[in-house]
């Protein structure tokens, strides 16, 4: 471990808390309300937090994208409600089965497990996954518990390679002995423990290609750092996993992605949280996250001038813009959390530029040049990215 | 000269058969079909007006025998007064007397040729008398009537007397036809008998179709109308041959008595009136200058007509000899002089004819037809106040909706003038045109060609304005047109009414159903959760939705009432 390093483990600052008990708690609780409401005849209802843009706004001292008051109240009595009040309770009777039997089912599972046409009519219950996943969306926000806790997961993507020991119900393994393609995130972290890990940071990794270069180049093992690839913008699994490592762990997270709007969409992701899951930000978001790159900078100051790519769309000085990436880095420069000198320096320069630089253009200094140069001169001098 | 009193001779001989055909589209024996009905027409308007004047509950049936290719033989049979035997020839014999048509009177016949005219047509297509069976209670005498077209009379060519046991009292009319045919058809017999029976719901009417099958239009009303009584012209419905046709005939000694006697709405004030009206218009006649002129005639028709008159010098003079008139008899009144009244009838200000001689159906017959013969789910009806047309000719209008029930699918109109349906030309109907112009979207009636709704219209008039010669459809008057748009919106409104409390009825149904078909669902899913039986949770939510509608359909019946 090399000396005078800016990256290193920090103290864990919350446990490990997974409780069944609690959503099955939960769903009793609004069920008997419900019967309570019905037998002394008042018209039952489910109070849910609404989704959508309206009801979010930026926590500035948590740094976190959060869910707002509002409240929308799902009648039984009411036509246009009705069978989303029917739809809601049967998710809530499938998901206390499924956590008193632990079971886990994926939101297509979930789907058609309680699809069936009602007795005596030609209607279903649900008609299409469409119908069904908010509902379980809905009962995330109301409940306050997540979908993992109540055992319905979502397709798996990403994975993680680095010397860290995972206990997966009776398996227990090290994510760096399972071969070069690591140990795949599955949809549902919660449950998941850790008893021994032997890195000093998580480094987030936008596109597998990447990875499985920093895997073939030795990378976790020589900088001691744990790979995670996202795949694409990151999965809630991946996402809950980051911060379960960050706090649960103590682990600081690195966030490496194409230097385009995508690619600083999915850390402001990772770090803030999404739109629309503000209300699992507390559960999901990482604001410590830091970014290493692609950056601006990196192309004048690493000489990649010449591997860059046009943006798309039309710049806001021409006529008909800003549109495509254009218009898309001005809805990043307005973001709270983009406020600040860095950032709107970064995005500017894009701007002014007009080009976005993929991780993979550094292999046009050398495949190793990422793994031997690129990240570690950045990383140990600490020349992150807020 | 031979040849032309040759000519002479065979053209007299002819003359009323030859009236007859020439004039066949006017009579209605038109087209193989048409005449049928013209036929039957002819046949039970007879038997309607004749059991309605003896307050008689008609009875009246109709049967057509199919005796070869288009040729039938036709029976209509009534149960009213029966005509004494002196007057079976001249009630079908006489063409163009005795009718009603010199009357000012409402009444069903439209040709004023009546049951003569179906005489003479069968006996022109099948050579064949007409057999006659009637009875005033006494003896019944059977009589076949022919028509001498020379001297334009009814002539019996046989007669037998029969004993009457059952004291059977009524008319039989036997006619043999043909070139006409029977079709199931929107202007054949059945049709028209149809509707008929609707505008007559004090009438049983019977219907033998040539196959033997009998139809019923059964009564539904025991009310007989009263029979429509005589009404003295108004002065602005008449045209000047009507003033002079009538001083020719009056008994009356004075033109001015003529007048007061025989129109109403004229007095003897007004008579003076009209004295200065027709000498004014005669001095402005003598006035040069064509816009002065004008002028005064402007001022005619705003009534200042002392003003006009005191304009012109030694006017006074002119006013003797008008008023000179006044004190003629009536029979030296001449064409001219009559012309001079007529016109200064336009200019003078009358109050509005009587409307005691028309005789509407009644919104609550007309609801008792539409609801008998259409078996509907909902009828209504709106007779209007009576109006008054160019001027000087009452006429009412009454309108009934039927919709629903046993009606199919479509939008219908049923034409009739003075309760006579009207089968032909509805397209240039006013009744049609007025239907075609309301927004029936308003009335929540929003696919008129899909709602089985049948619209019905009865114009009554002693003059009901025909168009054209076929007298089967009613000019489009302005004042007639826009007394049918009121009435039609009338009812439309209460068809709306009850179309909107249906609709809200199957809406409130529609939503129970909605929360009760989830019930089964959220009871097990509940149970699930709170571990409450299902069945128990499942009553809780059913009699829930109960209360809930149950109130709610109190409160819905009570803001109607309100």
């Amino acid at each position: 471990m090399p000396k005078g390093r800016a990256i290193h483990r920090e103290k864990p600052k919350e446990r490990f808390s997974y409780d069944p008990r609690k959503v099955l708690a939960r769903l009793e609780e609004y069920g008997r309300r419900i019967l309570q409401d019905i037998k002394s005849g008042k018209n039952p209802h489910f109070d849910i937090p609404m989704r959508g843009l309206s009801n979010v706004y930026f926590d500035e001292s948590k740094g976190l994208i959060r869910m707002g008051e509002k409240l929308s109240r799902r009648y039984f009595l009411n036509v246009a409600h009705a069978r989303k009040f029917m739809q809601t309770l049967i998710i809530m009777a499938y998901v206390k089965r499924l956590v008193s039997e632990r079971k886990h089912a994926s939101l297509r599972e979930a789907y058609y497990a309680n699809k069936h046409t009602i007795p005596g009519t030609k209607e279903n219950t649900f008609e299409d996954q469409s119908e069904s996943d908010p509902i379980i969306e809905d009962l995330e926000r109301m409940m306050g518990v997540l979908r993992e806790e109540m055992h319905i997961t979502a397709d798996r993507r990403g994975y993680i390679y680095g010397d860290i020991v995972i206990r997966d119900g009776e398996d227990e393994f090290n994510a760096s002995r399972l071969g070069m393609g690591g140990w795949a995130v599955p949809g549902t972290v919660e449950h998941i423990q850790f008893p021994e890990i032997n890195v000093d940071y998580a480094l987030v990794v936008e596109t597998a290609a990447m990875a499985d270069r920093l895997i073939e180049e030795k990378f976790p093992k020589k900088e001691n750092a744990l790979i995670i690839a996202t795949q694409g913008q990151a999965s809630r699994g991946v996402r809950r996993l980051i911060h379960r490592l960050h706090y649960e762990e103590g682990l600081p997270i690195i966030v490496f992605t194409d230097g385009d709007p995508y690619g600083w969409y999915i850390y402001s992701t990772i770090k803030q949280g999404s739109i629309n899951l503000a209300y699992l930000s507390d559960k999901l978001a990482t604001p410590e996250a830091r970014f290493v790159g692609m950056t601006m900078g990196d192309i004048r100051r690493y000489g990649l001038e010449n591997v860059t790519e046009k943006l798309k769309g039309i710049p806001p000085n021409k006529k008909g813009g800003p549109t495509g990436d254009y218009k898309r880095i001005i809805e990043e420069m307005n973001y709270p959390w983009f406020q600040n000198r860095e950032w709107q320096g970064q995005l500017k320069m894009a701007l002014r530029m007009g080009v976005r630089i993929e991780q993979q253009a550094l292999a046009n200094k050398s495949l190793e040049f990422v793994a031997k140069r690129y990240l570690p001169e950045k990383i140990n001098n600490g020349d992150l990215l807020p | 000269m031979a040849e032309a009193s040759q000519l002479f001779k065979e053209f007299k001989i002819q003359s009323v058969s030859e009236f007859f055909r020439r004039n066949a589209a006017m009579l209605g024996y038109t087209g193989k079909v048409r005449s049928l009905t013209t036929l039957v027409h002819e046949a039970v308007t007879n038997a309607l007006d004749a059991c309605e004047e003896a307050g008689i509950p008609p009875y009246v049936r109709v049967e057509i025998e199919e005796l070869g290719s288009e040729h039938y033989r036709v029976v209509i049979e009534d149960n009213g007064p029966g005509i004494p035997e002196k007057y079976i020839s001249h009630v079908f014999g006489k063409m163009l007397a005795g009718t009603k048509a010199h009357r000012n009177i409402q009444s069903r016949g439209q040709q004023g040729l009546g049951i003569s005219g179906a005489v003479m047509f069968a006996q022109i297509t099948s050579g064949k008398a007409t057999r006659v069976v009637t009875s005033t209670g006494g003896e019944i005498v059977e009589a076949w009537v022919k028509i001498d077209v020379d001297r334009n009379e009814g002539k019996i060519i046989k007669k037998e007397r029969h004993p009457n046991p059952k004291g059977w009292r009524g008319t039989r009319i036997e006619l043999e036809v043909k070139n006409v045919r029977y079709i199931r058809s929107r202007q054949g017999v059945y049709w028209y008998l149809k509707l008929t029976a609707i505008a007559n719901p004090h009438a049983h009417i019977e219907l033998v179709e040539p196959d033997g099958r009998l139809i019923v239009f059964p009564r539904s009303s025991e009310e007989i109308p009263d029979p429509p009584v005589e009404m003295k012209p108004h002065p602005r419905g008449v045209l000047t041959d009507d003033v002079y046709r009538m001083a020719k005939k009056t008994r009356r000694a004075t033109v001015k008595r003529f007048l007061v006697g025989e129109f109403s709405r004229i007095s003897d004030k007004k008579v003076d009136e009209l004295i200065e009206y027709i000498a004014a218009l005669r001095l402005i006649k003598t006035e040069k200058d064509h816009k002065v002129r004008e002028q005064l005639y402007e001022r005619l028709v705003k009534g200042e007509v002392k003003a006009v008159l005191r304009s012109f010098r030694g006017y006074t003079k002119v006013l003797k000899n008008v008023a000179r008139i006044m004190e003629k008899p009536p029979e030296k009144l001449s064409w001219h002089e009559a012309e001079e009244i007529v016109t200064a009838f336009k200019y003078m200000k009358f109050l509005a004819p009587p409307t005691h001689g028309l005789r509407p159906i009644g919104e609550e017959n007309i609801t008792k037809g539409l609801r008998g013969i259409l078996k509907p789910e909902f009828v209504t009806a709106v007779t209007r106040p009576p109006k008054v047309y160019s001027g000087g000719i009452p006429f009412q209008v009454e309108v009934g909706i039927a919709y629903g029930g046993e009606i199919p699918s479509g939008f219908d109109v049923f034409r009739y003038a003075n309760r006579v349906p009207l089968l032909f030309d509805a397209g240039s109907c006013v009744t049609t045109i007025a239907a075609r112009s309301i927004e029936w979207k308003r009335y929540k009636v929003d696919d008129p060609d899909r709602t089985p709704l049948i619209l019905m219209v009865n114009v009554i008039s002693v003059h009901v304005p025909y168009t054209g010669t076929g007298k089967q459809s009613i000019a489009n008057v302005e004042e007639i047109y826009n007394e049918i748009r009121l009435a039609i919106m009338d009812a439309a409104r209460r068809l709306q009414t009850y179309l909107s409390g249906k609709h809200r009825r199957l809406h409130q149904a529609k939503r129970k159903k909605t929360f009760q078909r989830y019930v089964p669902e959220i009871a097990k899913a509940l149970s699930v959760l709170t571990g409450e039986p299902e069945e128990r949770v499942s009553e809780y939510f059913i009699s829930f939705i109960e209360n809930h509608f149950s109130a709610k359909e109190g409160t819905a019946e009570v803001s109607e009432n309100a």
